[in-house]
C-alpha cells in the first residue's frame, strides 16, 4: 500500500480533486433535470385574504346583504359526498359506445350511466390526472390542487401528513364538519382533521373485501345522519383486484357490480332525502376515482390507462341547473339504451379549486387548478335571483350565471397569481423570469380595468340586452391565464429535462476513463501486481464485480425493481455464503461469518413485516397475520414501546461507537468523525422524543423547533464528509498500519452517513432505524473483534 | 477397482470408465424418478412439486449411496456398510444445511412450505453432502478441499466436487425467474429452483467425466 505523504507529495491528489469536481458537477447537472423539486410553501388561504384582491370592488356589491356568511364564493351546496373508487378506470364508466369495441368490465356501472344520460343533474367526466399515479400522491394532489413530485422539499420528515395547505384542512377551519371512512391513508395524510373517521389497513394487496365492507358499514348509516358537511367514502376493492388479477378477470367484475348496487342505494337514499326541508335538499354527489390501472392492474405512471380516470358529478337541488353551451366542452354518443350521453372532460389539477367554489371555503393556498366550469355549473347551475336586475332580457339567467363565474374566475385568477408570485420570491428554485413576465402580462390582460360586477356591465349593455359578450372575453382571458399557469406548472414538475440528465451522465462517463488511466499508470504498479498476482484477491474481485454487474442488470427488469429488496438480500446472503467458505478455507472469523449471515437472515424476516403494499402479501404475514390481529395496536403499552425502542437502540449503537473509539489507539481526525455521530445519534433521539406526543410532555422537551435539530444534523454530516475527504491533508507522515487504517476509515465514513439517514426515515422508520442498527451492529462488531 | 499409480493414492485412483459408469447411475436415476412420478403417479414437478421431488430422491438415494460408498477413502479402515451408514446419516444433515441455505437466500417459510422446503433440500443433499460423506465420511481436511478449496486431486475428487458445485450454482440460477412477473406455475418455490439444479448437476456430471478423461489416459500407459 501506498504511503499517504509520498501520495500527497506526488501531487497525485490533483486527480482525485478533479474528479471529485467531475462527480459533483455531474451528479449536480443529472439531479437538475431528474429530481423535480417543488417547494411547499408554509402558508394558509383565509377568508378574509379575499379584500386583498380585486375582485368585488365595485360599490353595491350584489351579494352584500345576504344573509349567509360568505368567504370567497357564495356557497352552492350545503353537504358533499365523495366517493372514491380507486383505481377506477375511464371504462368503467364510459359506456361501451365510447370506446372501439366493448369489453367485459365495461358497462358494468349502470347506475351511473343511466343517470347521466337521463338526468340533466348528473353527468359523467373524464378526468386525467397528473403522474405520479399512486394513490397518495394523488390524494394529496387531489386536496391540494396542485402537483406532488418526487421531492417535495417541506417540513415533513418522513412523516406523510400533509402540511401544505389543502381542501381538508379548508373545510375543517372553516367550520364544515367532515366524515371519512375506508382507506387509512386518508387518516395519515390528514391526523386531525375528520370529525369522524373509520379506517380500514390498506397494505394488505390480497384483500379484496374488508376496506371495502367496512365502508359499506358506515356508508348507508351516515347518509341518514346530518351532524356533517362532507362525507369520504374510498372503496379499495378493484385496486386490490387489479393488482391480483388485473382488469379482465371475474373478481374485479363482481367488484363492479357490488359497486353499482351500493351507488344505486346510496343514489336512492340522497333522492329521497333530497325534497324541499330534507336531509339532502342541498347536496352533490361526487362518485370518482383517483387514477385508472393499466389492463395488467399496475399505475403509478403516465400512460393514457393509467391517467384517465372518471367523476361522476350529481346534483340534488331541484330544479337541475342549466349551463350556457359556450363552456360544453363535451363529446357525446349515443348509449346502448339508444340515449344520448354527453362525457366532459376535467382535470384533477382543478378538483380542489371547484370544490372550494362550490362548498364556499377559501381555495387552498398553493392550488393551481381552475374551477371548472362544468363542474362547477352543475353544481351552482341554478341561482335563486335574489338580486332582481331590471329588464326582459331573455338570457337574464345566463347572464347572471357569467357573472357570477367571472367573478369565481376573478378570485381564483388572483389566488393563483399570488401563489405564483410568492413562490418564486420564496422559493431557489423559482420559475424562469421570462415565463414569469408572460404570467403577468397574461394576468393583467384578464384583469384589465373592470370587474365582473354588473354594475361596471352596465356600461355595456347596449339595445339588444345581450350583454355578455364583454363578459366572455373576460371569461376566456382568465381561462388563457390560468391555462398557462398549469402548463408551466407541468412542464416544471411532472416532465424530466431530458437535457440535463442526459449532460450529467455523460459527465460522469467521462470520470470512468480517467479511473481506469489513473490505475494503469507507472506510479501505481505496486496494486496491479498485487492484483493479477495473487489468484485468491482475483477471484474475489471477479466475485464483487460479478455481484456487481448483476445487481445492475437487475434494474433492467421491472419485477426486480419491484422486489429490490428481496433481490438485495438474495445477493447480500450470496456473498456471505462465499465469505462463509472462505473463512472454512482459513480457519479464520468463522463464527463472525456464520453470525453475519444468521443476521441477514433475521433482517430479511424483520423488513418483510409491514413496510410496504408489497412486503405484506408476503408469507410471513399470511402466515403470522393472525398473532398480528390480536395485538391491539391502540394499547399504550405498545404505544409506548415503538417511541421507546428506536431511541434506546440509538444509544445502545452511541455506547458501542463509543467503546470503539475508546480501545483505538491513534487517529484523531477519525474520533472525531464517529464523535461527530456519536453526537447526532444523541441529537436524533432528542428529536424523535420532542415529536412523540408521549415523550415530550414527560420530559418536557416542546419548544424545539421542527427543523433544527435536522439541520444541525445535516451540517455535521457534511462536515463530517469534508473531513473525511481532505483527511490527507492532515496525515501526511504518520506511519500507519493499513489494515486498521482502512477499517477506521470504512467506519468514519459509515457512520457520517448514517446519521442522515437515520433522520431522513423519519418517525415512519423506527423499524428502519432498527434494521440498519442491526445490519450496522455486525460490522462495528466486527471491527472490534480485529482491533482487540 | 484399485489400480495402482504412481501419482495417486492406490485407493483413490478411479477410471473414466467407472466415472462415466457411476454419472450415468445418478442421472438415469434422476431420469427415472421423472419417468416414475409421471406415468404411475400422474405428477409433474409443476403440478406437485413436493410428492415428485420425494420420489426423485427416494429413487436415487440407493443409487447414490450405494455407488459412491464404493469409492470409499479408506477402504481397508472402513467397511461398506460403515461408508453407506455414513451416507445415509449425512442425507438429513446435509438437508439441514441446504434448507437453512435456502432460507437464508429467501426461501419462504411457513407451514404450507414445508413438505416442499424438506423434499428439496433432501434432493439437494442427495447432490452435494452425500457422495462426499460416503466416500470421506468425517475427515474434515478432506471435505474442507473439495467444497472450501474446491481443488479436486484425485479422479474421485472431481466426482464429488464437480456434482456438488453444479447442483448448488444450479440452483441459484434457477432462483432467478422467481419474482418476474411472468405468472407461470412453475415460477413457485421450489420448482425453477430444483430445475436449475438439476441442470447444473447434469452438466457437470458431464464436465467431471470430461475433466477425468485425461487422467485416465495418462495412467494407462504407466499401468502397461
Amino acid at each position: 500500500m501506498m504511503e499517504m505523504g509520498d501520495w500527497w507529495r506526488r501531487g497525485k491528489w490533483r486527480i482525485m480533486v478533479m474528479l471529485t469536481m467531475l462527480h459533483i458537477v455531474g451528479i449536480l447537472i443529472f439531479t437538475r433535470g431528474f429530481l423535480l423539486t417543488r417547494t411547499e410553501l408554509p402558508y394558509y388561504s383565509n377568508c378574509s385574504d379575499v379584500s386583498e384582491s380585486p375582485c368585488f370592488t365595485g360599490q353595491s356589491n350584489p351579494y352584500q346583504n345576504q344573509s349567509n356568511s360568505r368567504c370567497w364564493t357564495r356557497p352552492a351546496v350545503d353537504r358533499l359526498v365523495i366517493i372514491v373508487l380507486d383505481a377506477l378506470r375511464f371504462d368503467f364508466v364510459a359506456p361501451s359506445t365510447f370506446f372501439k369495441e366493448p369489453k367485459p368490465w365495461m358497462d358494468k356501472l349502470q347506475v351511473l350511466q343511466k343517470l347521466a344520460s337521463t338526468k340533466r343533474s348528473a353527468r359523467i367526466f373524464k378526468a386525467i390526472a397528473d403522474p405520479p399515479t399512486t394513490s397518495l400522491q394523488r390524494l394529496k394532489g387531489l386536496t391540494t390542487g396542485g402537483l406532488p413530485t418526487f421531492i417535495d422539499v417541506g417540513n415533513s420528515f418522513g412523516a406523510p401528513a400533509i402540511l401544505e395547505d389543502n381542501l381538508i384542512h379548508q373545510l375543517a377551519s372553516n367550520g364544515k364538519r367532515v366524515v371519512m371512512m375506508g382507506d387509512d391513508t386518508w387518516v395519515q395524510l390528514f391526523p386531525h382533521h375528520f370529525k369522524k373517521s373509520y379506517p380500514y389497513p390498506s397494505f394488505n394487496v390480497k384483500d379484496l373485501h374488508t376496506v371495502d365492507n367496512g365502508c359499506i358499514e358506515h356508508l348507508l348509516p351516515s347518509l341518514y345522519e346530518e351532524d356533517w358537511d362532507v362525507l369520504i367514502a374510498h372503496f379499495l376493492g378493484v385496486d386490490h383486484a387489479g393488482h391480483i388479477l388485473g382488469v379482465d378477470s371475474v373478481p374485479m367484475i363482481e367488484k363492479l357490480e357490488q359497486y353499482n348496487e351500493i351507488l344505486d342505494k346510496v343514489i336512492e337514499v340522497l333522492d329521497n332525502q333530497s325534497g324541499p326541508g330534507g336531509l339532502h335538499e342541498n347536496t352533490f354527489l361526487l362518485v370518482m376515482g383517483d387514477h385508472g390501472q393499466t389492463i395488467n392492474g399496475d399505475h403509478g405512471g403516465g400512460s393514457a390507462e393509467e391517467v384517465e380516470t372518471s367523476v361522476f358529478a350529481m346534483s340534488f337541488k331541484k330544479p337541475p341547473p342549466t349551463m350556457p353551451s359556450e363552456f360544453d366542452t363535451s363529446s357525446c354518443e349515443m348509449d346502448l339504451d339508444q340515449k344520448k350521453t354527453c362525457i366532459s372532460s376535467f382535470q384533477q389539477l382543478d378538483f380542489a379549486a371547484t370544490v372550494s367554489a362550490l362548498l364556499g371555503v377559501p381555495f387552498p393556498f398553493g392550488s393551481i387548478g381552475r374551477v371548472s366550469p362544468e363542474l362547477y355549473t352543475l353544481g351552482a347551475g341554478t341561482w335563486n335571483l335574489e338580486n332582481n336586475i331590471e329588464g326582459n332580457c331573455p338570457n337574464q339567467k345566463e347572464e347572471e350565471w357569467m357573472q357570477n363565474y367571472c367573478n369565481v374566475l376573478c378570485i381564483n385568477s388572483w389566488q393563483v397569481k399570488r401563489y405564483i408570485d410568492i413562490y418564486s420570491a420564496s422559493s431557489v428554485i423559482g420559475f424562469s423570469s421570462e415565463d414569469l413576465l408572460h404570467i403577468s402580462d397574461m394576468y393583467a390582460q384578464a384583469e384589465e380595468n373592470w370587474s365582473c360586477s354588473s354594475e361596471s356591465l352596465l356600461l355595456f349593455k347596449d339595445e339588444s340586452c345581450y350583454s355578455s359578450l364583454p363578459l366572455k372575453r373576460k371569461i376566456d382571458a382568465y381561462f388563457k391565464f390560468l391555462l398557462n399557469v398549469a402548463e408551466l406548472a407541468r412542464s416544471k414538475w411532472t416532465e424530466f429535462d431530458l437535457k440535463m440528465m442526459g449532460i450529467g451522465f455523460v459527465i460522469i462517463l467521462i470520470s470512468l476513463p480517467i479511473y481506469f488511466l489513473a490505475m494503469m499508470t507507472k506510479s501505481v504498479n505496486g496494486f496491479s501486481s498485487l492484483l493479477f498476482g495473487d489468484s485468491e484477491i482475483f477471484v474475489k474481485l471477479v466475485f464483487a464485480l460479478f455481484m456487481v454487474v448483476i445487481r445492475a442488470c437487475s434494474f433492467l427488469s421491472n419485477s426486480y425493481i419491484l422486489e429490490e429488496g428481496k433481490v438485495a438480500s438474495f445477493l447480500l446472503a450470496t456473498t456471505a455464503m462465499f465469505k462463509l467458505r472462505n473463512s472454512i478455507k482459513r480457519e479464520k472469523m468463522l463464527v463472525e461469518a456464520i453470525v453475519f449471515l444468521l443476521l441477514i437472515t433475521i433482517l430479511r424476516f424483520t423488513i418483510e413485516v409491514g413496510l410496504s403494499k408489497q412486503a405484506a402479501t408476503s408469507l410471513f404475514m399470511s402466515t403470522h397475520s393472525s398473532w398480528l390481529v390480536e395485538i391491539d395496536p391502540g394499547h399504550p403499552v405498545w404505544i409506548y414501546m415503538a417511541e421507546i425502542i428506536p431511541i434506546l437502540a440509538l444509544i445502545f449503537l452511541a455506547y458501542l461507537l463509543y467503546i470503539i473509539m475508546a480501545r483505538s489507539s491513534c487517529h484523531s481526525i477519525w474520533k472525531y468523525v464517529v464523535l461527530g455521530t456519536i453526537l447526532c445519534y444523541i441529537l436524533i433521539a432528542v428529536h424523535w422524543a420532542s415529536e412523540s406526543d408521549v415523550l415530550s410532555s414527560m420530559l418536557m422537551l416542546q419548544g424545539i423547533g421542527r427543523n433544527f435539530i435536522p439541520r444541525i444534523i445535516y451540517a455535521v454530516g457534511l462536515g463530517q464528509l469534508l473531513l473525511l475527504a481532505f483527511s490527507p491533508l492532515f496525515h501526511k507522515d504518520r506511519d500507519l498500519e493499513s489494515k486498521m487504517h482502512l477499517l477506521i476509515k470504512t467506519l468514519a465514513m459509515l457512520s457520517s452517513c448514517s446519521s442522515t439517514i437515520i433522520v431522513l426515515s423519519g418517525k415512519q422508520g423506527p423499524l428502519v432505524a432498527l434494521v440498519t442498527i442491526t445490519g450496522g451492529d455486525f460490522f462495528y462488531l466486527y471491527i472490534l473483534v480485529l482491533l482487540t | 477397482m484399485v489400480k495402482a499409480s504412481t501419482t495417486e493414492n492406490p485407493s483413490q485412483s478411479v477410471s473414466p470408465m467407472q466415472t462415466f459408469f457411476i454419472h450415468l447411475i445418478c442421472g438415469v436415476g434422476l431420469a427415472v424418478g421423472l419417468w416414475v412420478a409421471h406415468n404411475f403417479y400422474s405428477i409433474s414437478l409443476i403440478s406437485n412439486p413436493s410428492r415428485t421431488l420425494r420420489l426423485i430422491w427416494v429413487t436415487m438415494c440407493p443409487l447414490v449411496i450405494l455407488f459412491y460408498s464404493c469409492f470409499r477413502k479408506n477402504p481397508e479402515k472402513c467397511s461398506y456398510l460403515k461408508a453407506v451408514i455414513r451416507g445415509v446419516l449425512a442425507l438429513p444433515i446435509g438437508a439441514l444445511v441446504n434448507a437453512l441455505g435456502a432460507i437464508a437466500l429467501g426461501a419462504p417459510v411457513g407451514i404450507q412450505y414445508f413438505p416442499k422446503t424438506v423434499n428439496w433440500s433432501l434432493l439437494m443433499s442427495l447432490f452435494t453432502f452425500v457422495p462426499a460423506a460416503s466416500v470421506f465420511g468425517s475427515s474434515w481436511e478432506d471435505w474442507r478441499r473439495i467444497f472450501a478449496h474446491t481443488k479436486p486431486n484425485a479422479s474421485v475428487d472431481y466426482m464429488i466436487c464437480l456434482p456438488a458445485h453444479g447442483a448448488v450454482i444450479g440452483a441459484w440460477f434457477g432462483a432467478w425467474p422467481m419474482p418476474l412477473d411472468w405468472e407461470r406455475p412453475w415460477q413457485e418455490w421450489p420448482i425453477c429452483v430444483s430445475y436449475g439444479a438439476m441442470a447444473g448437476y447434469l452438466i457437470t456430471m458431464v464436465l467431471s467425466f470430461v475433466l477425468v478423461l485425461p487422467r485416465g489416459r495418462q495412467q494407462h500407459p504407466k499401468a502397461d
